[in-house]
């Protein structure tokens, strides 16, 4: 049996024995390599379960739609270990209850090749050894050590050129499980905090807002790159970021679920270098 | 006999254009992204896209455009009226879709109030529609009662040539006619047959689909709720449609000076119909999105005789979860009734 048909069956059972009341995959999407989220309530529905090497989206962020789990019943999930690392990022910031999440696992290697991953619960998985030498694909990491070498004005100029182009659609936030503030700063418009206005300096302070506010966050699924309709490299932003915090905290978010949030907690020997 | 333009006269088509005191835009990849720019010779053209990412809408009603700039003192107000650049604009390379988007939102601007913001720029361009012999999966033109070869919108239309020399050309519109007038002496007579139009399937019955939604049953369906679950409820498709208009307006500045401007704005955000008592009659995503199919396909119908939609296809080409217009109207064809 597949990797597809073995899910699918264990989705339908899921549902069927009332263990969750909900399962979030992957149908057909609009064209032949395009999957789309999902949602199936009833055995039947889970039957149009489509899982392979083209399901890469983190289905994780719509865990954390309001009044989702607010019931306190439990949803089942296909996940990525980057889709499992958001789980454990949400857990450890008080977004979801391990119990109430059931996960269906699967890697993608080579890009093609689709395995299952062993386990239900988010404590069934290890993946912090995995993701601290997770490296971003090798166009990324070119791309961002061609950044590095560049001089502060070439890379603000860069940058400029980016965010110059932004719209703020926010299909960035909206995509990423770990932007679920229920008001987002930039929505908060009494006062208005950040312009609304996407010229380069209102696109600067979004998405420098967005950058700081994922520091040591970020689950590196790439969705907001992905989601980007103007194709902003946002992908770079948030490997720069999460370096950061590794180098300075040795820190690297979703490691387990247990972490408390870098930015949130305190240790004696955090480096002070920052204070000037 | 009809008249051609050599693609081999393109760069001194700008020239001629640039010299009447036109910039010339066109369809320009820059910065990873594709979109209309202002280009200097035939080889800043990107003319192998089916269609910019961006569409042209953005030159017409761009993402934030300035007001009125004020400045408050003890006893006065004092304002400046900020007015876009009268600049001469020729758009060479527009698709069908694009150019039929600015003339679905004439109305629209110029309905109680005459936008001169859109209708300044408006009068100041000239649209040079090229028919389209490529189409993707995502194109649907035709569900929507247009076609790749439509000349709405446009002010000239060409026709790409057979053998791929150039385009047949033709004027559509007084502004048409002195545009090509500039550039006369470099076109030239010719019976080269053009290329075919692609094959763009009719994805839907627009017909059951509007009087589907002219059914005030059909507006508490379920069906709302079902099909909205995946819109993670961004600004792509409402940023990125050819005919979507909507807008805010924000004092940018602190109590004594500031900037007004009239910024983009989506019925996807939740922050779009946010009351000040903090209810929101919009409160779901599913209502948010019944709103865009409503406003599209029965409310501006109503109001200015035409859909709010010209099959660019960009809203399901560039969705984050492969939503869109298509798949919710295909839907709505083939609801049993
Ligand atoms: S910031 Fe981007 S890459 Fe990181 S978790 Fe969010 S969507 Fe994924
Ligand atoms: S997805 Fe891209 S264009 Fe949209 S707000 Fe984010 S950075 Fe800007
Ligand atoms: S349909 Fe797609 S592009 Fe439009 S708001 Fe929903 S998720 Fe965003
Ligand atoms: S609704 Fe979609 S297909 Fe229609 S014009 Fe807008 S972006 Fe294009």
């Amino acid at each position: 049996m597949g990797i597809q048909e073995q899910y699918r069956s264990e989705a339908a059972a899921l549902l069927s024995s009332g263990e969750v009341k909900l399962v979030i995959g992957f149908g057909a999407g609009s064209t032949a390599d395009r999957r789309r989220p999902l949602f199936a309530r009833t055995p039947d529905e889970a039957q149009k379960f489509v899982l392979d090497a083209a399901c890469i989206a983190n289905l994780s962020t719509y865990l954390v739609t309001e009044g989702l789990l607010s019931d306190g019943k439990k949803v089942a999930v296909f996940l990525k270990p980057d889709g499992i690392r958001s789980i454990n990022i949400l857990i450890s910031e008080a977004q979801l209850k391990p119990e109430q999440v059931v996960i269906l696992g699967y890697a993608i290697e080579n890009g093609k090749e689709i395995t299952p991953l062993e386990g239900r619960n988010i404590s069934d998985f290890s993946i912090g050894e995995q993701i601290r030498s997770l490296t971003p694909p090798p166009h990324i990491l070119q791309e961002a050590e061609r950044i590095e070498e560049m001089s502060a004005t070439e890379r603000f100029e860069f940058w400029k050129e980016h965010f110059a182009k932004c719209i703020k659609c926010y299909a960035c936030r909206q995509v990423c499980p770990m932007c679920y503030c229920r008001r987002c700063i930039v929505d908060v418009n009494q006062p208005q905090w950040v312009s609304t206005s996407s010229h380069t300096l209102g696109n600067f302070e979004w998405n420098l807002v967005r950058a700081f506010h994922l520091a040591g966050r970020c689950a590196a699924c790439g969705a907001c790159d992905r989601a980007c309709p103007v194709n902003i490299p946002l992908r770079l932003v948030n490997y720069r970021m999460g370096k950061e915090v590794i180098d300075a905290f040795d820190y690297c978010a979703g490691e387990n679920s247990n972490q408390k949030p870098v930015l949130a907690s305190f240790k004696q020997d955090d480096p002070e270098t920052f204070i000037l | 006999m009809t008249r051609i333009l050599l693609r081999n006269k393109l760069d001194d088509c700008i020239a001629a254009w640039q010299k009447a005191g036109f910039s010339v835009l066109a369809p320009v990849r820059r910065h990873e992204m594709s979109s209309f720019g202002e280009v200097q010779k035939a080889s800043d053209m990107a003319f192998d896209l089916v269609l910019p990412e961006r569409t042209i809408k953005d030159h017409f009603f761009p993402q934030t455009e300035p007001l009125i700039k004020y400045k408050i003192s003890k006893h006065q107000i004092d304002s400046e009226t900020m007015t876009p650049p009268d600049q001469k604009r020729v758009f060479f390379g527009v698709r069908p879709c694009d150019a039929s988007g600015l003339a679905i939102d004439d109305p629209l601007f110029g309905w109680d109030y005459k936008d001169d913001y859109w209708f300044k720029r408006r009068e100041n361009s000239v649209i040079v529609t090229i028919v389209c012999t490529e189409a993707d999966d995502f194109c649907m033109c035709t569900s929507v009662k247009l076609s790749p070869d439509s000349a709405k919108g446009a002010d000239v239309l060409l026709r790409p040539l057979l053998n791929g020399a150039g385009w047949q050309v033709e004027a559509v519109s007084e502004r048409g006619t002195a545009l090509l007038e500039t550039i006369s002496p470099l076109l030239q007579e010719n019976s080269e047959p053009t290329a075919p139009l692609p094959q763009v399937a009719e994805k839907f019955d627009v017909e059951k689909v509007m009087e589907w939604l002219a059914d005030p049953a059909s507006f508490e369906s379920q069906f709302w709720k079902d099909i909205a679950l995946r819109c993670v409820g961004c600004g792509s498709c409402t940023f990125l449609c050819p005919t979507c208009h909507c807008f805010d307006i924000q004092d940018e500045g602190d109590t004594y000076q500031g900037i007004r401007r009239k910024n983009w704005d989506s019925c996807s955000f939740a922050n779009f119909t946010m009351h000040t008592s903090g209810h929101n009659p919009r409160n779901t995503q599913s209502t948010r999105w019944r709103q865009r199919i409503m406003h599209k396909f029965n409310y501006y119908r109503g109001k200015f005789g035409v859909n709010s939609c010209s099959g660019c296809g960009r809203c399901t080409r560039q969705c984050p979860v492969d939503m869109g217009i298509t798949e919710t109207l295909q839907a709505i064809s083939t609801l049993p009734r």
